[in-house]
């Protein structure tokens, strides 16, 4: 049973946010493929616009498909709401925004993707929205890169690329001393295997564009209001406490408590930065959600499998997954993903990067892309695609080596993902002899 | 707004608008272990069509200084006072639950001044079940679980959100669980004075009640109505938390109510 549901997780994800409509009794949720809705009447109207009534307006802020896929992911993580948007960066993106200002400073894990690293330290600067990044397990590494401006503590509950798990307990006392929140991306875990609220955690943001989805057809991202900070406790969250003069003057935190973070970004930012999620993509994304934890399951069971079975190849030097113990956040894991850290390796084929090359245009079943989360088997050289540009050094310092291959561990029968890896394995070789 | 009633800071929100004693103020007392929020969806109509709107959180609760109030009857003089504080001249007093045993209390204290009475979800007496409220004194958290087991009905149970993209009984558990529940609900239990101060009510009173209320059933809320010779309005597929279950319905049920007892 979850903080804001009745029923256990399977349940939810099948239930929540839906019940059969009285007009036609459709079982499945329907698509409401529409940008508007009939006001009953002119004071109607201006009641909604000024949030004396909940409703829909407009599907830019909200729309009924939406909504289902909203209350089913707020349930699955034990929030009091959620809010779904384009994509995962610009759930990330509301977040940052709703919570910080010009003049403000992010706390944010090194060990984060890509283009979440590219959002806080380049392009929130331009906004003057600054960022100090830290081994965020460091516990007084952490507290010291805590400044008077800053509003919120960043990381992901599993780290990309680098697969290192978040202790959340331990960083969310650190941000609570400092009367911040702590915002964390569970992509990789989902709330199937681990729901980062019920560990300190205030804010989850997902990339529904992954597991959750799990079919690689929509992309689509959310974020799910805890409900349980303070932001009252101190004034160091002004857009939440403070008047907003466009919705004249209110205080979101004293107006709306638990549900403020989710009023707010659906006030401000889903109305004026506009990252509505489309409703077919989340009656799609719903899809994924019905059977995300038979999958999950899945994909965790041939992670590991996959694993143990790469540390038996004689070519290849090195693997990490956070449920192998050479991964040094492994006690961590064990702790805070008891049915598995997720389904995303990295590994080293010997070759280097003509090595890893071989490997995946050997490859007949799994596809080399750049996506993760899809229930077919997805792999990734860096050094010959993303990052290409980069020499061995500045491969290191981006959590990456030229020998990396990134697997993202599909539901497929695991002999026929092993079968696929030794052709693979047996053309690296070749490669690079 | 901020006010001080007995010498505690006690947060009443306004409905987004300044304010005014000098208008007719509508009252939304809050039930046991909630707070002004649960009016959210009520109070800021109000508070921008000619009323001024008075929410408070009863002391102790959420965002009010002092100690919980252990008794109904006390609670009911507190609200008078918190009422004289603020100046109010002409009053519609609205209650969810409890907080509608508050309003029946304080009613006769407050003479010509009150216009209206309206019960959202309530009967003359809430026996609580003495599990419920051991429970809430060990654990505030399971407390808040089972009262709110019982008190969604079954849309709400189903994660269904009269505001889009919300989970009601995650927004209530949040507020009951920081609250002194069990204060309320052995307030609640003990309370015995509702059917005497009932029959002394003589001016227009409205009951409003859920079709799927196991807190407070129907037929008590019924009974309520018919001592009160109250106005009646039944909302299907909603439990007790009516305000937050069915905020839409259930402010109209009080708006049009208001409306035609303020001509």
């Amino acid at each position: 049973m979850g903080k804001s549901s009745f029923f256990d997780l399977d349940t939810i994800a099948l239930h929540s946010g839906y019940v059969p409509d009285e007009a036609h009794g459709c079982r499945a949720a329907p698509i409401y493929q529409t940008t508007s809705y009939v006001f009953d009447n002119v004071d109607e109207a201006a009641a909604l616009f000024n949030i004396e009534k909940g409703g829909h307006i407009y599907s830019r802020m909200t729309n009924p498909t939406v909504a289902i896929l909203e209350q089913r992911l707020a349930a699955l993580e034990g929030g009091t709401g959620a809010i779904c948007t384009a994509s995962g960066m610009s759930a990330l993106f509301v977040t940052f925004m709703t919570l910080c200002s010009a003049g403000d400073h992010i706390v944010s894990a090194s060990q984060i993707y890509g283009s979440t690293a590219t959002l806080l330290t380049h392009t929130l600067k331009r906004f003057n929205i600054d960022c100090t990044f830290v081994s965020i397990n460091d516990e007084s590494a952490l507290s010291s890169a805590i400044q008077k401006n800053t509003k919120l503590v960043f990381c992901e509950s599993i780290g990309n690329p680098g697969l290192e798990v978040s202790d959340l307990p331990k960083i969310s006392r650190v941000a609570h001393s400092h009367n911040l929140p702590l915002v964390v991306d569970a992509t990789f875990a989902t709330p199937s295997l681990c729901r980062p609220l019920e560990f300190g955690v205030d804010v989850v943001v997902h990339s529904a564009t992954k597991w959750i989805g799990g079919h690689g057809v929509a992309i689509g991202g959310a974020v799910i209001d805890g409900g349980e900070f303070d932001w009252g406790a101190s004034d160091l969250h002004p857009t939440m406490t403070e008047p907003y003069e466009p919705f004249h003057g209110i205080n979101f935190w004293e107006e709306f408590g638990p549900s403020a973070l989710t009023m707010r970004i659906r006030a401000e930012s889903m109305r004026d930065f506009g990252p509505a999620m489309s409703p077919h993509s989340a009656f799609l994304l719903l899809q994924g959600v019905e059977t995300l934890s038979l999958r999950m399951k899945q994909h965790v069971q041939n992670a590991i499998k996959l694993s143990k079975w790469l540390l038996e190849q004689p070519c290849v030097s090195w693997v990490n997954h956070p449920d192998l113990p050479e991964n040094p956040t492994h006690q961590i894991a064990k702790r805070l993903f008891p049915k598995g850290a997720g389904s995303m390796l990295c590994f080293g084929v010997k070759g280097g990067r003509k090595g890893g090359a071989a490997f995946i245009d050997a490859l007949k079943l799994s596809s080399n892309l750049a996506n993760v989360g899809d229930s077919r088997t997805l792999v990734l050289h860096p050094a010959s695609t993303t990052h290409s540009r980069l020499d061995d050094a500045a491969m290191k310092a981006a959590g990456s080596s030229s020998d990396l291959i990134r697997v993202s561990v599909g539901i497929e029968s695991i002999t026929d993902i092993i079968n696929d890896f030794k052709a693979g394995l047996k053309a690296a070789e070749k490669a690079s002899s | 707004m901020n006010i001080v009633v007995n010498a505690h800071n006690t947060f009443v929100a306004t409905g987004g608008c300044t304010f005014d004693s000098k208008k007719p103020t509508v009252v939304f007392i809050h039930g046991s272990g909630l707070d002004h929020r649960s009016w959210a969806l009520q109070s800021r109509w109000f508070a921008f069509h000619g009323f001024s709107v008075f929410a408070p959180d009863l002391p102790g609760h959420s965002l009010s200084e002092g100690n919980p109030i252990k008794s109904i009857e006390g609670m009911g003089q507190w609200l008078v006072k918190a009422l004289k504080v603020a100046g109010c001249e002409s009053i519609h007093l609205v209650g969810h639950s409890q907080g509608f045993l508050v309003a029946l209390e304080a009613a006769s204290s407050l003479g010509v001044k009150l216009k209206t009475l309206t019960a959202v979800a309530s009967a003359l007496s809430i026996p609580v079940n003495d599990s419920l409220v051991e429970t809430a004194k060990k654990s505030p958290e399971d407390g808040a679980d089972m009262l709110l087991k019982w008190g969604f009905g079954s849309h709400s149970r189903s994660g269904i959100s009269a505001v889009p993209g919300m989970q009601p009984i995650g927004i209530g558990r949040q507020i009951m669980s920081s609250n002194p529940l069990a204060v309320d609900l052995v307030a609640c239990t003990r309370y015995i004075n509702g059917i005497e101060c009932a029959k002394n009510i003589q001016i227009p009173s409205n009951v409003i009640l859920a079709t799927e209320d196991k807190n407070t059933p129907y037929r008590f809320g019924m009974e309520l109505a018919d001592i009160l010779n109250a106005e009646t309005t039944s909302i299907n597929n909603a439990g007790h938390m009516l305000p937050i279950e069915a905020p839409k319905k259930t402010l109209d049920a009080i708006k049009s109510f208001i409306l035609k007892n303020s001509e």
